[in-house]
C-alpha cells in the first residue's frame, strides 16, 4: 500500500481528479441546481482555453490576465449560450412557461446543436490539430512531496477548485443572488410570483458556470500545454459522470466523485494500457444509473 | 364460490401517508360496483394497487382465482384487466385509430416477427384482422369512427374520455375499471356517459369505477364501497349507502 | 401529415396510397440514378451515391428506435461500427465473402445491443440517452484499443468487395446496386415494422410508456426489441460500408457520427420514416454539394439541426416535436396530472 509507486498513481489520480472536478462544478451548477441539460458545457471549456491561446500569442500578458481573458470569454459565452439554445425555447411556454420546467426539457438538442457548431467552427479557424502552449506559460514545474512528484499545476488546479467550491457555495447558501437561483431551481413559478426576475437568474446561472467551465479550460491548457477544438468532450463526459454519481444537484458529491474518478482510472492505468482508461468512467456511469439510481449519496426526486 | 376479483388486507403507504389501508373486498362476475369517497381517500391507489401500478404494502389481490400481486401492469392487463386513468392518458401523437389498437394489440401482441412476416402467412393475417376488427368495435362502441384517422391531440376533451375507455375496451376485459370518467363533464354528457357504462355493463362486462358524481354512482351502481383515509368504511347497495351513519360522516367531516 | 399515412394496414384505414410514390422511388433508385451515374462515370459520383444510401438506412434504422419507440439514442454510430468491424474482420481473417458477412454484422451487432440493453433498458429519460451514449463510447473504445483484434486507429483492409453466392458484383455500378438493394429491402423491412401494430405499441411506448404498459403492451421488451432491431439494420450499413470503401477505422465510427444520425432523424422529423430517409439524404448530399466552399460538413449538421430544432419543431415530416419527445423523456419523472393540455398537437408546455 506504501509502495511509493501506489502513492505516485494516487497523487496522478487526485490531480486527475481535480481536473475533472473543476469542469464538474460549473456542470453540476447548470445541470444539477438549473436542472437544464447543456450539451454544450464542454465547448465552454474549449473556448476559455482557445481565448487563453489567442491572449497569449498575440500580447503574452501576465498569467492572471490570460486567466481573466478567459473567465471574461466564459462569461460572454455563457451568456450567448443561454440566448441561443436556451431561451428562445422558452417563447413556445406563454404564462406557464416558468411552471413547466420548460427549458431544462426543451434543450438537451439545442444545446448538442449548438456545441457542435461552435467546435466545427472552432476547428475551421483554429484547424483540428493541438497547438501547444509557449512553455513559459505552463505550469508543470515539478514539485517534490515527500514520495511523490507533483506540478505547481496540480496546487494551482487544487487551490482553484477549491476557491469555486467554497465561493459557489458561499454565493449559494448566503447572497441574494444564490437565494433567486435556488429559489429559481426549486419551483421557477414560485419565485417568480415572489418577485424574482427569473430570466435575469437564468442567465447569471449560466454565466457563473460558464466562467468556471472557462477557467477549467484555460487551467488545462496550460497544464497539459495542449488547446484543440475537441478538448471539451472528454471532459465534458467526466464531468457529467462525476455529477451523475453525486446525484445531479449536489455540488461537493460531485467533486468527492470526481476525485473517486480521477484516482480510479489512474489506479486502472496500472494495468491496462492508458487508452482504455476512458472505459472506467462510462463504466461507472452504467453502473451507477443502473444500482444507484440516487447517486453514490445523494436523494434524487426523479425516475431514472 | 370465488369472486372475480378478491382484495385481502391490502395496503400501501406513502412514506408516512397510509394511501390505503388494509382494505378487503371484492368483486362478483358481472357487477357494476362503485367505488367512492372524499378527496385522498385512496381510491386511484387502490386502482393502481389492482392494476400493478404500484406495488402493494401487504395483502393480495386475486383476479379470477389467480393471486396477480406482484405482475406488471401488463401482465395484469393482458389477464383481463383494463382501465382507464384520472387524468386522461391518451397518446397524442397518435392517430384514434392508433391509439385504439394499442389496447388490441396489448391484449392479442403482434410481434416484431408478424409486423414483417405477417402477411405471407394465414395466421399472420389472421392476427392482423382480429386486431383491427377489435379496434373498430371498440371504436364503434364509443362512436368515435368517424374521427378515427383524427390525431388523438386534436379531440375535444370529452371525445378523448371516450377515447380513452375506447382503447381500454379493445382489449376486450373481463374487468373494467374507470378512475372518474365523468370527471370534467357537463351534466348531458355525464348522463349519456351512465347510459352507455350501463349498456357495457349489460353486455356482461364487468365494471368498477370510482366517481365523485354521486347522481352518476347512485344511479347506475349495483354495489358501493366507501373509501375514506385509506380504508374501507362501507360496502352495500346505493340505498343503504346513502344512509350510512360512517359514510355521512366521512363525507360531512370533509367537506365541512 | 395525415395520419391515415401513419395508420397502422388495418382493413378500413390501409395505407394503400397507391403504387405511384414507391414505383417512382424505386424507378429512380434503380434506374434513372444508375444510369446517370454511369454517364458522369466518376467513381467520386458513385462513392456519395453509395455513402447517402448507406447513412439513408442509419437513419431509417435510428427512426425505428428513436422516432417510433422515442428512446433518445446517443451511441448508434458505435453499432454501426460493430457491423462494419464484423465484415471487415471476418473478410481479412477468415476470407468470408459479402453474402455471409452480410448477415453475420447484423446479427453481431444485434447481439452485442441486446447484451448491452439488457442492464439499462429499464433506464429512462435522460439518463437511457446517457447511458447509450456510455455504451457507444465503450464500444468505440473497444475499436480504438484492442489492438491484437481490431488494428487500433490503423485500421482493417477489407480486401474483398461486394459479391453474391461468389458472383461478383464489385465494378462501379455492381456496387452501387448491391447498396441500393439491401437499402431497399431494409428501409422496406423497418417501413413494416413501424407502419404495423408492432409499431403502434412501439409508438404507445414513445407517447407514455406507463399507460403503455397499463393497455398490455410489454414496455421494457419492446424497447429491447426496437433497439436490438435498431443496431441489427446499423450493422447491416456497417457492412455495407466496410465492403464498399474497403477500408474501415474507428474514427468512422466515433460520437459525433452518432449525433449525424440523430440530426438526420431530427431534421426529417421524429417517427416518420419518410422523413429520416430526407433528412439523410439532406444532410449527405447538401453539404457534398457546397464541397466548393470548404469542408462546411459538420458545421451545417450543427446548423440544420438547430434551425430544424427551432423553426420546425416536427422536422419536416414529423408526428412528435424533438422538443416534445426530449420534453417527454425529461418529463416522465413529473407527469403533471392535470387534465391534458387542451391545445391542439402543438406546443404547449405542461
Ligand atoms: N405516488 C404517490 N406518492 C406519494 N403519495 C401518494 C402517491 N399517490 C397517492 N398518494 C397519496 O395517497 C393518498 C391517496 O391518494 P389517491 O390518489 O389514491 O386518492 P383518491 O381517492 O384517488 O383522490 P381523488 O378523489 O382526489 O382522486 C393521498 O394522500 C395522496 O397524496
Ligand atoms: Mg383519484
Amino acid at each position: 500500500m506504501f509502495d511509493p509507486y501506489y502513492l505516485q498513481q494516487l497523487a496522478i489520480g487526485l490531480s486527475l481528479g481535480m481536473t475533472y472536478a473543476l469542469m464538474a462544478i460549473g456542470f453540476t451548477l447548470i445541470f444539477g441546481v438549473l436542472n437544464v441539460v447543456n450539451f454544450a458545457h464542454g465547448e465552454i471549456y474549449t473556448l476559455g482555453a482557445f481565448a487563453g491561446l489567442v491572449l497569449i500569442s498575440a500580447t503574452a500578458p501576465p498569467i492572471v490576465a490570460v486567466i481573466l481573458g478567459a473567465l471574461a470569454i466564459g462569461a460572454l459565452a455563457g451568456f450567448s449560450l443561454e440566448r441561443i439554445a436556451f431561451k428562445p425555447f422558452r417563447r413556445f411556454t406563454d404564462e406557464a412557461s416558468l411552471k413547466s420546467r420548460a427549458m431544462r426539457e426543451s434543450t438537451l438538442l439545442s444545446s448538442l446543436a449548438v456545441s457542435i457548431v461552435v467546435r466545427e467552427a472552432l476547428e475551421i479557424v483554429f484547424g483540428s490539430q493541438m497547438r501547444s502552449v509557449p512553455f513559459e506559460y505552463l505550469i508543470n514545474t515539478p514539485v517534490r512531496v515527500g514520495p511523490v512528484i507533483l506540478v505547481t499545476g496540480d496546487f494551482i488546479i487544487f487551490g482553484v477548485a477549491a476557491a469555486m467550491l467554497i465561493g459557489l457555495q458561499y454565493l449559494l447558501t448566503r447572497t441574494r443572488v444564490g437565494l433567486a437561483i435556488r429559489a429559481v431551481s426549486n419551483n421557477p413559478l414560485g419565485a417568480k410570483y415572489v418577485g424574482i426576475d427569473t430570466d435575469r437568474t437564468i442567465i447569471t446561472t449560466f454565466v457563473v458556470g460558464s466562467m468556471m467551465g472557462a477557467a477549467a479550460g484555460i487551467l488545462m491548457g496550460l497544464y497539459y500545454g495542449a488547446v484543440f477544438p475537441a478538448m471539451g468532450f472528454t471532459p465534458g463526459i467526466k464531468a457529467f459522470v462525476a455529477m451523475v454519481m453525486g446525484g445531479l444537484s449536489s455540488i461537493p458529491g460531485a467533486v468527492i466523485c470526481a476525485l473517486i474518478l480521477g484516482i480510479s482510472e489512474s489506479m486502472a492505468t496500472t494495468f491496462v494500457s492508458s487508452g482504455w482508461s476512458d472505459m472506467v468512467a462510462y463504466g461507472f456511469l452504467i453502473l451507477t444509473l443502473i444500482f444507484f439510481p440516487n447517486g453514490l449519496f445523494g436523494a434524487r426526486r426523479e425516475r431514472v | 364460490m370465488t369472486h372475480l376479483l378478491e382484495i385481502r388486507n391490502v395496503s400501501r403507504r406513502f412514506g408516512g401517508v397510509q394511501a390505503v389501508g388494509d382494505v378487503t373486498a371484492h368483486v362478483n362476475e358481472g357487477e357494476l360496483v362503485g367505488l367512492i369517497g372524499p378527496n385522498g381517500a385512496g381510491k386511484t391507489t387502490l386502482f393502481n394497487l389492482i392494476s400493478g401500478f404500484t406495488p402493494l404494502s401487504g395483502g393480495t389481490v386475486a383476479f379470477a382465482g389467480r393471486t396477480i400481486s406482484g405482475l406488471k401492469p401488463n401482465q395484469v392487463a393482458r389477464l383481463g384487466i383494463s382501465r382507464t386513468f384520472q387524468n386522461l392518458r391518451v397518446f397524442p401523437n397518435m392517430s384514434v385509430f392508433d391509439n385504439v389498437s394499442v389496447g388490441a394489440v396489448g391484449a392479442l401482441p403482434q410481434g416484431a416477427f408478424g409486423a414483417l412476416f405477417g402477411g405471407l402467412h394465414r395466421s399472420g393475417r389472421d392476427r392482423s384482422a382480429e386486431i383491427s376488427r377489435r379496434t373498430w368495435e371498440a371504436l364503434e362502441a364509443v362512436g368515435l369512427t368517424h374521427v378515427a384517422a383524427e390525431l388523438a391531440a386534436n379531440l375535444p376533451y370529452g371525445q378523448r374520455k371516450y377515447l380513452e375507455i375506447a382503447r381500454a375496451l379493445a382489449m376486450r376485459p373481463r374487468f373494467l375499471i374507470l378512475d372518474e370518467p365523468a370527471a370534467g363533464l357537463n351534466d348531458t354528457e355525464t348522463r349519456d356517459l351512465a347510459a352507455f357504462i350501463k349498456r357495457l355493463h349489460g353486455q356482461g362486462l364487468t365494471v368498477m369505477l370510482v366517481e365523485h358524481d354521486m347522481t352518476l354512482v347512485m344511479g347506475i351502481c349495483q354495489r358501493i364501497l366507501v373509501l375514506a383515509s385509506g380504508r374501507k368504511i362501507a360496502d352495500g347497495t346505493p340505498d343503504a349507502i346513502r344512509t350510512d351513519a360512517a359514510v355521512l360522516e366521512a363525507y360531512l367531516g370533509v367537506d365541512e | 401529415m395525415n395520419a391515415f399515412e401513419n395508420a397502422a394496414p388495418a382493413d378500413g384505414l390501409t395505407r394503400r396510397r397507391g403504387l405511384l410514390v414507391p414505383a417512382l422511388i424505386l424507378l429512380l433508385v434503380f434506374a434513372a440514378l444508375p444510369a446517370l451515374l454511369a454517364g458522369f462515370d466518376k467513381g467520386y459520383f458513385y462513392q456519395i451515391a453509395n455513402l447517402a444510401l448507406i447513412f439513408v438506412l442509419l437513419s431509417a434504422s435510428m427512426h425505428l428506435v428513436t422516432g417510433v419507440a422515442g428512446l433518445l439514442h446517443l451511441g448508434h454510430a458505435a453499432f454501426y461500427g460493430v457491423g462494419a468491424y464484423t465484415a471487415a474482420l471476418l473478410t481479412s481473417k477468415l476470407g468470408l465473402g459479402f453474402t455471409v458477412t452480410l448477415p453475420l454484422s447484423g446479427l453481431v451487432a444485434a447481439l452485442v445491443a441486446f447484451l448491452v440493453a439488457l442492464p439499462t433498458m429499464r433506464l429512462v429519460s435522460i439518463y437511457f440517452a446517457v447511458a447509450t451514449l456510455a455504451i457507444g463510447q465503450m464500444l468505440y473504445l473497444v475499436m480504438l484499443n484492442w489492438v491484437d483484434f481490431t488494428k487500433g486507429p490503423n485500421g482493417v483492409i477489407v480486401s474483398k468487395g461486394f459479391e453474391l453466392f461468389g458472383f461478383s458484383l464489385s465494378g462501379r455500378l455492381g456496387a452501387y446496386y448491391t447498396v441500393a438493394a439491401v437499402v431497399t429491402l431494409s428501409v422496406i423491412a423497418i417501413g413494416r415494422l413501424s407502419h404495423s401494430y408492432y409499431g403502434n405499441a412501439l409508438r404507445s411506448i414513445r407517447e407514455d410508456d406507463q399507460c403503455a404498459d397499463a393497455m398490455g403492451v410489454s414496455t421494457v421488451r419492446l424497447k429491447m426489441e426496437a433497439f436490438t432491431l435498431s443496431a441489427f439494420f446499423a450493422g447491416i450499413a456497417g457492412s455495407l460500408w466496410a465492403h464498399m470503401t474497403g477500408y474501415i477505422s474507428p474514427g468512422d465510427f466515433k460520437f459525433s457520427e452518432s449525433i449525424l444520425i440523430l440530426a438526420m432523424v431530427v431534421v426529417g422529423g421524429l417517427g416518420s420514416l419518410p422523413g429520416a430517409v430526407i433528412g439523410a439524404l439532406l444532410l449527405i448530399l447538401l453539404p457534398e454539394g457546397l464541397r466548393a466552399l470548404g469542408d462546411f460538413r459538420n458545421i451545417m449538421v450543427g446548423l440544420v439541426m438547430f434551425l430544424s430544432i427551432l423553426l420546425l419543431p416536427k422536422g419536416l415530416l414529423g408526428e412528435v416535436s424533438a422538443l416534445r419527445l426530449v420534453r417527454r423523456q425529461l418529463g416522465a419523472a413529473w407527469r403533471n396530472t392535470g387534465p391534458a393540455n387542451g391545445k391542439g398537437e402543438g406546443i404547449g408546455w405542461r
